[in-house]
């Protein structure tokens, strides 16, 4: 049983990439399953089958422990059932591998793209331009009023957003299952809150159409809410995203050296 | 003195008179009409072409470029001034059109440059390399006193002669194909470089005088005093070699920084700094040490078709020693050259920071993937033929169970190495990963990870070669060095490779201005491992047995398919980088200084690139079976005279 | 014979062995790695007279992400160099800053300095390793592989002072004979005004204010017949031309004592075109 050896080498070697890289990676990552793309995988496993292959037929004895049964698989007579098992099995294998390349998939294509695109200087909404750089969300300096315009943010979000971003802001509300690429987390800090409020205001009012060329074709389902909401409800809204996940939106530098 | 002494030994050659005296001056005489006459194609037969081109420009008004005509008077009155001295006018780049690029009917400008420059480079580096190793085994052979080894280097010359003229044929065809096809390019260059193609060009003419006379009077000057001065003829050789290569290298480093021009671009006469560019010596290293790995793997790919289709054993065995020799050669090779390769890399981002991130993180990123398949290619096949040695020592046994772990460490290294830093993935793995960064295979997308891995590779192979050094041997000397060396070695293997992976990991949380300098301890210390281990097995073997013959020979033909694996990917490499280094200019002719504006002026796919790739090197092998070919004819014929 | 025939097969095994491993590499160069278009040789862009100031403000919009390759250091990934939101607000500080080492006395004429000369100011942590921040790794934009000529630069500039929240300052382009030959194709768009007299006409100043030159005009905005020897001591550090432009694009900027704002309207930096806006320039500070 000399070539069973390299086999499951291989096969170890591919579970501690389909798992142990995975589990390695959730540590740092939690709650998420960091899976190595299909892409790479491929590439591993093919230099790990050639480096098997390669350690094990170095010697005279490696290379016939190896080939040896598979020459006699197939040259012995008294085997021709098993040949023929085989013989199927490979055929098998083959038509898997050429269907999945072929079945219809309803993924989207792979692609390479930031997940957050660089803004442009300035936006169009509600037929004025909003310099990005400089906007600042107009209700945060209303001190007095801010308990009443976070609530009215609130009613615009479960009147609308609430159905993808969920009740907890967790990007889980009804549909998000649909969604491919899922709705943004908001209390995860790898999203608004690396963000000041006028990016989210102008992803918000421009929505998925709005994302700059570079890095097309966006895969995203959000909407151009500036047709549909006014300028005050998304700013409202705005805050309230932040104010229920609990994340304080971003200052630039720009915006802080100009307290 | 030799010099003196080698011309009084030719002239007692050629007096004698005798029948073979007199046909190997014949030789030699009709022999040097060839590269004399090939040396013409590549300029004597250009310049005319030139003037002519000269002639049709100045009509067009491209000199009429506004510095170079407020200059051309000041120049006027310096001539008048200094009669006799040279005077070279201030050289603007031209400012081109699409029209100023000939269009030749069924030609396609830019991919016929492109073949013909590929396969002159595939020749030259050949016939450049073969005469260093060549002289190395001549040296190696006075000195061990082994006959076997002047022969083989005899037989290695002899298979590289057809190389020379081949790769003197597709210079001219370059030169001629350039003149054709980018006129006013060769216009501007031979403005610059003018005076320097004149002595590249005499400089053929030395490179074949030695190279005919060190052939040709190879079995004539076999020993004594004769030898010393067939040495000498031999290192003449090679600096004639040396120096073409860098004079070439001159203007391919110029076109991609170039130097000696002012701020506006202007050329002001100073030929020198045009050349000590600040790429020159780089690509000079890379390309000199490049050469001896191709050159060794090309030969070898020779022995082990020698081999394979030997008749008898003792042929067997020589083609054996012979492939395993120029292995070793390009080895010897291979193993600095990520070194020279990062040098290169360096001073590219240092002349100039924006081409060095458009080859290392713009359009190019995902041909250093590439790129490092291929070299996992050539590591890994390297070390499998090295393994394969090992069945040539009876004493192997002892050392068979560390190919295993070597081969998983390898193979580990080189997965971290092409890790890309970029994912491509679906939207489905994105999900999963929970965003475009990948929390551990990230981190070895970057140079911190890819250093460590480059080192772990290059010592480890460095342990296989090792191995296989030692297979046959075992010490009987009984002083501390004969006991303990070994483990001396073991344990300087496991501190270099423990602190070249410490300082991978300590780089990592460094910024990346940092993290740079930090591959050069990671280097040095690859370089203790190596050198030491090597000097210890000296002195640990200074007093050893052999544990039964070395049966040369005795070797599967699959290791021959290494070899021949080892040759194409190298060639494959060559052809590839070669696109690279030339790509980065982008729309250049001479980065930032000459515009190309011709229709080809866009970059190339890498796929197509490499489609193209293919094709030159297609080409090339059937060349080299031509050129591999000719030896063996001469020797048919040689043997059925005899009969 | 056997042996040329046993010669022949092996060299044919080893020939179809190669080539399939050749193959295999163009393979993956074609299907292993996403397929990356290298990007066509930049075209010249050609900022003329005609354009008003947000189409310059484009073009430098344009030049930035483009031509100039600004970004392949200036953005977030890899840090190589400072992150340029809002540089036109920064760049006064730097200028009194003790490290700084050039000549500029404004935001503007320090950005430009930046661009031409990159070591008279480098950002901490910024500069070439070992110099102790006192040389800039940054080429010369105006030289070399970029070479952006000035008029490019100044709409660089304006890209910043605009995406910044300032207002645009930046010195005008001439050109404006090559206009009509390069606007064909525009041929739609109203024909920009040849004197001063007609500018101030077509844009409705005389509504407001009183302009040189032309007897009636308002008294709702400031006078402007003597603005010549007042628009240069307006502002502290701004010259006469470029306080006239800020002015026109950014009414708001300064209002003069006695005068309310948001009286003026703010959208003539998307109307007046930059030869109409010379013209009116050199017409108020009384050049001919």
């Amino acid at each position: 049983m000399h070539f069973l050896k390299p086999i499951i080498g291989v096969l170890v070697a591919y579970l501690l990439i389909k798992i142990g890289v995975p589990f390695l990676g959730s540590l740092s990552h939690p709650g998420t399953w960091p899976v190595v793309p299909t892409a790479v995988m491929k590439m591993y496993l093919f230099f790990i089958i050639a480096g098997a292959f390669v350690a094990s037929t170095f010697s005279e004895e490696g290379y016939n422990g190896l080939i040896g049964p598979i020459v006699d698989l197939y040259g012995n007579p008294a085997k021709a059932k098993l040949r023929l098992g085989a013989v199927a099995a490979v055929s098998l294998l083959g038509t898997w591998v050429a269907y999945q390349y072929v079945k219809p998939s309803f993924d989207a294509p792979v692609e390479l793209r930031s997940v957050h695109p660089a803004p442009p200087s300035s936006a169009n909404m509600w037929g004025k331009s909003f310099e990005l750089q400089t906007l600042k969300n107009p209700f945060r300096e209303d001190k007095a009023n801010f308990a009443k315009n976070v609530e009215e943010g609130g009613i615009v979000y479960y009147k609308n957003c609430f159905y993808c971003h969920g009740d907890k802001q967790d990007g889980k509300g009804h549909f998000y299952s649909a969604f491919n690429p899922i709705p943004a987390n908001f209390v995860d800090v790898g999203t608004i809150a690396m963000l000041t409020e006028s990016f989210v205001f102008w992803r918000v009012g421009t929505g998925g159409p709005g994302l700059p060329s570079e890095g097309a074709p966006w895969a995203t389902a959000m909407p151009v809410w500036h047709t549909m909401l006014s300028e005050e409800e998304v700013w409202k809204a705005v805050m309230f995203i932040y104010e229920q996940s609990g994340v304080q939106p971003r200052v630039t530098a720009t915006v802080a050296e100009k307290k | 003195m030799k010099v003196r002494f080698m011309f009084s030994h030719l002239k007692k050659m050629l007096s004698q008179r005798s029948p073979s005296a007199y046909r190997f001056g014949v030789a030699l005489a009709s022999l040097l009409v060839i590269p004399a006459a090939l040396s013409f194609n590549s300029l004597e037969i250009s310049q005319p072409v030139l003037k002519a081109a000269a002639e049709a420009v100045s009509v067009q008004k491209v000199w009429a470029n506004e510095a170079a005509a407020a200059a051309a008077p000041a120049a006027e009155a310096k001539k008048d001034e200094k009669k006799g001295t040279e005077v070279w006018a201030p050289l603007a780049p031209p400012k081109l059109e699409a029209k100023d690029y000939p269009v030749v009917k069924g030609f396609n400008s830019r991919i016929t440059v492109w073949f013909i420059a590929q396969l002159h480079l595939f020749f030259g580096a050949f016939v450049l390399a073969v005469p260093i190793f060549v002289w190395l085994i001549e040296l190696t052979g006075v000195i061990t006193k082994d006959e076997r080894y002047d022969h083989m280097a005899h037989e290695f010359m002899k298979v590289a002669m057809t190389g020379f003229s081949l790769a003197a044929s597709f210079g001219g065809l370059l030169s001629i194909a350039l003149v054709v096809f980018y006129p006013q390019f060769m216009l501007y260059m031979t403005g610059i470089f003018g005076k320097v193609m004149i002595f590249y060009a005499l400089a053929f003419f030395a490179e074949s005088f030695f190279l005919y006379t060190y052939y040709y009077g190879w079995d004539k000057m076999s020993d004594g005093k004769a030898k010393t001065i067939h040495l000498s003829l031999g290192l003449g050789l090679n600096l004639a070699g040396v120096f073409l290569m860098m004079v070439s290298n001159s203007w391919a480093s110029f076109m991609m920084a170039p130097s000696g021009l002012d701020d506006a671009g202007v050329f002001k006469g100073d030929v020198w700094a045009a050349i000590n560019g600040h790429l020159w010596n780089p690509v000079n290293i890379h390309r000199f040490v490049a050469n001896i790995a191709y050159g060794g793997s090309l030969t070898a790919a020779y022995a082990g078709y020698k081999f394979l289709t030997a008749k008898t054993a003792q042929e067997k065995a020589h083609y054996d020693w012979m492939g395993y020799t120029s292995f070793f050669i390009a080895i010897i090779g291979l193993l600095p050259l990520p070194f020279a390769g990062y040098w290169l890399t360096k001073e590219i981002y240092d002349y100039s920071q924006q081409m060095g991130i458009t080859l290392m993180g713009g359009a190019f990123a995902w041909l250093f993937i590439l790129q490092a398949v291929l070299i996992g290619t050539i590591f890994l096949s390297a070390n499998y033929y090295l393994w394969c040695c090992l069945a040539r020592s009876p004493g192997a046994k002892r050392y068979t169970f560390m190919i295993k772990p070597i081969a998983i460490v390898i193979v580990t290294a080189f997965l971290a190495w092409f890790t890309p830093h970029t994912l491509v993935m679906t939207s489905k793995e994105v999900t999963q990963i929970g965003g475009a960064h990948h929390p551990l295979l990230g981190k070895f997308g970057v140079m911190a990870a890819k250093n460590t891995a480059v080192n772990f590779l290059i010592v480890l192979t460095f342990l296989s070669f090792q191995i296989y050094q030692r297979s046959n041997k075992r010490a009987v000397g009984d002083d501390f060095w004969a006991t303990n060396g070994t483990s001396v070695q073991i344990g300087l293997y496991v501190a270099g490779l423990a602190n070249i992976l410490s300082l991978g990991i300590y780089s990592y949380y460094l910024p990346a201005s940092v993290r740079i300098g930090l591959s050069v301890p990671q280097v040095t210390t690859t370089l203790i491992v190596i050198v030491t281990s090597f000097i210890l097995d000296g002195k640990i073997f200074k007093k050893s047995e052999e544990m039964g013959e070395t049966q040369w020979g005795n070797m599967p033909v699959r290791s021959q398919y290494a070899l021949f694996t080892l040759t194409i990917g190298f060639t494959w490499l060559m052809g590839l980088m070669g696109y690279v280094r030339s790509a980065i200019r982008q729309h250049w002719h001479v980065y930032t200084v000459f515009r190309d504006n011709s229709p080809d002026a866009f970059t190339p796919t890498l796929p197509y690139a490499a489609s193209v790739v293919t094709v030159i090197v297609c080409v090339f092998i059937a060349l080299v079976l031509f050129m591999f070919w000719m030896p063996m004819l001469a020797a048919k014929k040689g043997s059925s005279g005899e009969h | 014979m056997e042996a040329t025939k046993k010669g022949n097969s092996e060299l044919g095994k080893i020939l179809g062995y190669s080539l399939f491993i050749m193959l295999a590499f163009v393979g993956f160069a074609k299907f292993g790695i996403p397929l990356v278009i290298p990007e066509l040789p930049p075209v010249e862009e050609k900022i003329t007279g005609a354009m008003t100031q947000d189409q310059m403000v484009a073009m430098g919009d344009k030049i930035f992400h483009g031509k100039g390759t600004c970004t392949l250091c200036h953005s977030p990934v890899g840090g190589r160099a400072p992150l340029l939101d809002g540089v036109a607000t920064r760049a006064p500080e730097r200028i009194k800053d003790p490290r700084y080492k050039g000549k500029a006395k404004t935001g503007e004429e320090y950005i430009r300095e930046s661009m031409k000369e990159p070591s008279t100011y480098v950002v901490a942590g910024f500069g070439k390793p070992g110099t102790n921040d006192t040389v800039s790794p940054m080429p010369q934009i105006d030289k070399g592989a970029i070479g952006l000529n000035d008029v490019e630069i100044n709409a660089v500039i304006a890209y910043f002072q605009k995406s910044s929240g300032l207002p645009v300052t930046v010195p005008l382009p001439t050109g404006a004979a090559a206009a009509p030959a390069a606007g064909g194709a525009e041929a739609a768009a109203p024909k920009p005004a040849a004197t001063a007299e007609e500018a101030f006409n077509k844009y409705g100043c005389v509504t407001c204010h009183k302009v040189p030159g032309i007897a009636e005009g308002g008294d709702m905005g400031p006078d402007l017949t003597k603005l010549a020897s007042a628009a240069g001591s307006r502002k502290p550090g701004m010259s006469g031309e470029m306080y006239i432009i800020e002015s026109i694009s950014t009414p708001n900027a300064y209002v003069v004592k006695g005068f309310d704002p948001d009286i003026m309207p703010g959208d003539f930096a998307e109307k007046v075109t930059m030869s109409e806006m010379n013209l009116i320039v050199k017409a108020l500070l009384g050049k001919k």
